[in-house]
């Protein structure tokens, strides 16, 4: 981690525990945009600050300790992408963007869209506070078609997914013979920006759950050394300490492999190697998010499946983050493909 | 790091050429099934060229042949030496860094100037800490070193020695007083393994193979000159003896891990299920739980060359190495099936990455239980990192409360 990377994580994470576990959606966006989080890896020529993926999941990962409710991740994929794009009206969108005034959303799941005769079809899944954006960035099943779509679109339909996790508010959107309101990419080029997508995806999903799963677990340490039985501590207890011994290392490991993943994406001129480094770190990431809440809720014992703590909203959150991104199952299989036969 | 990506590049070419050049050929078949000597011949060599390149010693200090690189330099080197896949060099690694390790930090003048060229040369060391009674718990040794004149008069038995019976000297720790605190009262000792007195007993491990001996001393006398610190001050130079190789090593091991993937992926295909999901499920994590181990490690040591290792930092990357390499090697063991079952040769030198599964799996016990089992390093990342309260040091305490 660089210098600037340890300074933004360190201010980011004042903020984020001045703010307080699972903030307000509105009082978190106002202080986002103020702070210049949203113009974070916009170029200097756009009036943007330039910084890198990195430094972006350094903000995820201090969000995600916090149970945010900011669509924070969709905002700066959608940023990203307009960036990359050649719209005619990209300086215009990018201002009120990078303020704040503007949201598009992205989703945050895989989509089950078509795009033929100028028209959108189908269902896309897991947007992020549909109901705040003027435009949602949508994409083709088959990943040649990127459209801004908006949200008051006659044929669109927003549907609240009702997640047991809260603090996401994703939305389903159904289109039906949708015109959008313009095309960001076609054929090849929305391919390639796709991937780029999908990958920054995968390293932001990872740093929220990195960060999550730090919190609960020290959150669950904190409790240990508190919660006196049999006259001591239980964090005296050596069965006990094994357990959190060996989830710390899994925290670990899950954050070096990001941290390791995300240098690869600064000096990579490599895109395979970026996107297979984001599959790596997403599927460990999300790994240990669950492992570690779950232990979490039993070392609590009763007073975690209370809904007055804390403990089972990092649950329900590490809950969903799994089924996020190109879904559960496909990064091992991903993975596993570069090697293995019929993948 | 501290040189440009251009040295950096040249290094590693020139160390990637040497090893293509010197590297034995078809080691892991002519060592698959043979007896030890052999095994040792084949170590001796490797080592002689390895020394004499000057890639053995890149972590001594400038004046050594082949020393004074930085830890960055070192660390490349362990890189390429096992991404070249050449043997560990297993029966020098005590030489080559527990005893020149602790000679450089603590050793006199005349001890350093006495074993460091004898070492570049090929003398083989061994490590007497753990004994039958002390093995987690080192510090309640008992072997005693009985001071009597110019010499201390050593009775004892030391355990899990690596190659032991081979070796030259043996790096002692023993007490010479049972007065105090066990920590206090231990004396360090470098002992001639062919003195008068000495007896090594390999051990018969459950792979077939004895890389570890039993070793018994019977008034064996060591010379006061050969004492490194002061008597009593024995605990203090373990702790550098067993800090020398930390991290560099956990590179290599990682790195080899990673270079054996392909070796369990050609098992899976050969054995016709490269499209069962439920397998494809599984290495795809191994392969993120493996890149982790390799960050991790990279990232330990990192810290050590930058000065910000914190407690704990080393049992993480250990505990979280064993545990992958078990699951390497569990998997390895599902996909060989019967098959692997029959196969019941062993490879000397060839770590735990042979692609025999049963035998790889056994060996992975050793970096579970060796070099502070995986139950010390949890109790260490606990309460030294996490800060979890320690239990009270008297037992009888606990059970009054």
């Amino acid at each position: 981690m660089t210098v600037s990377t340890t300074e933004l994580r360190d201010a980011a994470r004042q903020v984020v525990d001045d703010l307080g576990l699972a903030a307000d959606e509105q009082d978190t966006w106002a202080l986002v945009a103020e702070l210049g989080w949203l113009v974070l890896e916009m170029p200097e020529a756009d009036s943007g600050l330039g910084l890198d993926l990195a430094d972006a999941c350094a903000l995820h990962v201090e969000l995600g300790r916090g149970l945010a409710r900011v669509p924070f991740i969709a905002a700066l994929l959608a940023i990203d992408t307009v960036v990359q794009s050649e719209l005619p009206e990209r300086a215009d969108l990018l201002a009120s963007l990078g303020s704040g005034d503007r949201y598009i959303g992205v989703p945050l799941a895989e989509t089950e869209v078509q795009y033929v005769g100028g028209k959108l079809d189908g269902v896309a899944h897991g947007v992020p506070a549909a109901d705040r954006s003027r435009e949602v960035l949508l994409w083709s099943g088959a990943n040649d078609c990127i459209a801004l779509v908006a949200i008051d679109a006659p044929g669109l339909q927003l549907e609240c997914s009702n997640t047991w996790d809260e603090t996401r508010r994703l939305f389903d959107l159904h289109l039906e013979d949708v015109v959008p309101t313009c095309i960001l990419a076609r054929g090849d080029a929305a391919h390639a920006l796709l991937r780029r997508l999908r990958m920054r995806r995968d390293f932001a999903l990872a740093a929220e759950a990195v960060g999550g799963a730090t919190s609960i677990l020290e959150r669950t340490v904190a409790y240990l050394g508190e919660r006196q039985q049999f006259g001591r501590p239980l964090a005296m207890f050596q069965a006990l300490k094994h357990r959190c011994a060996d989830l710390k290392s899994q925290v670990e490991a899950a954050t070096a492999l990001l941290e390791a993943g995300l240098a690869q994406t600064a000096s990579a001129h490599d895109c395979a190697a970026a996107e297979r480094a984001g599959l790596a770190a997403k599927l460990l990431a999300n790994n240990t998010y669950t492992h570690v809440v779950e232990e979490a809720l039993q070392l609590h014992g009763g007073i975690g499946m209370t809904s007055e703590h804390d403990c089972h909203l990092f649950l329900k959150r590490a809950m969903l983050d799994e089924h996020l991104g190109r879904g559960r199952d496909a990064y091992a299989r991903m993975l596993a493909g570069g090697s293995l036969y019929d993948t | 790091m501290e040189q440009s990506d251009d040295a950096t590049g040249a290094l590693r070419r020139e160390v990637s050429a040497w090893l293509r050049d010197n590297v034995p050929g078809a080691w892991r078949e002519s060592m698959t099934g043979t007896a030890q000597e052999s095994f040792v011949e084949l170590q001796r060599g490797w080592f002689q060229k390895l020394s004499a390149a000057g890639y053995a010693t890149p972590h001594w200090p400038e004046g050594w042949l082949g020393g004074g690189r930085s830890l960055a330099q070192q660390k490349l080197i362990f890189e390429e030496v096992a991404r070249a896949d050449a043997p560990r060099l297993i029966l020098y690694f005590v030489a080559l860094y527990h005893a020149a390790c602790t000679l450089l930090e603590c050793g006199s003048a005349e001890q350093q100037a006495r074993y460091l060229p004898a070492i570049q040369d090929g003398q083989i060391w061994c490590q007497g800490f753990s004994e039958p009674n002390a093995g987690s718990d080192l510090a309640a040794l008992r072997t005693r070193a009985e001071r009597r004149g110019d010499v201390y008069i050593v009775n004892g038995q030391k355990t899990w020695s690596t190659m032991a019976q081979y070796a030259d000297r043996c790096l002692l720790l023993a007490r010479n007083d049972r007065s105090g605190p066990p920590q206090a009262g231990l004396t360090y000792l470098l002992l001639d393994m062919h003195a008068p007195g000495v007896t090594v007993r390999p051990i018969s491990q459950i792979t077939g193979d004895d890389e570890f001996a039993e070793i018994f001393f019977d008034d064996v006398e060591v010379p006061v000159t050969e004492r490194v610190g002061e008597e009593g001050a024995g605990w203090a130079v373990a702790q550098a003896t067993l800090a020398s190789e930390r991290g560099l090593t956990l590179v290599e091991l990682s790195q080899r891990m990673r270079s054996a993937l392909p070796r369990l992926a050609d098992a899976i295909n050969a054995a016709g299920r490269g499209d069962d999901s439920a397998l494809q499920d599984d290495f795809g994590n191994l392969l993120a739980r493996v890149d982790a181990t390799c960050a991790l490690a990279d990232r330990y040591l990192h810290k050590r060359i930058t000065g910000e290792e914190g407690p704990g930092d080393a049992s993480i990357v250990k505990l979280f190495y064993s545990r992958t390499l078990r699951e390497f090697t569990l998997l390895g063991r599902r996909v060989g099936g019967f098959t692997a079952q029959c196969e019941r040769g062993f490879m000397r030198g060839a770590t735990q990455e042979t692609g025999n599964w049963p035998l790889d799996f056994m060996n992975s016990y050793n970096w579970s239980i060796a070099g502070g089992s995986d139950e010390v390093q949890r109790n260490i990342i606990a309460e030294r990192m996490l800060g979890m309260q320690r239990e009270p040091k008297d037992w009888h305490t606990v059970e009054r409360i």
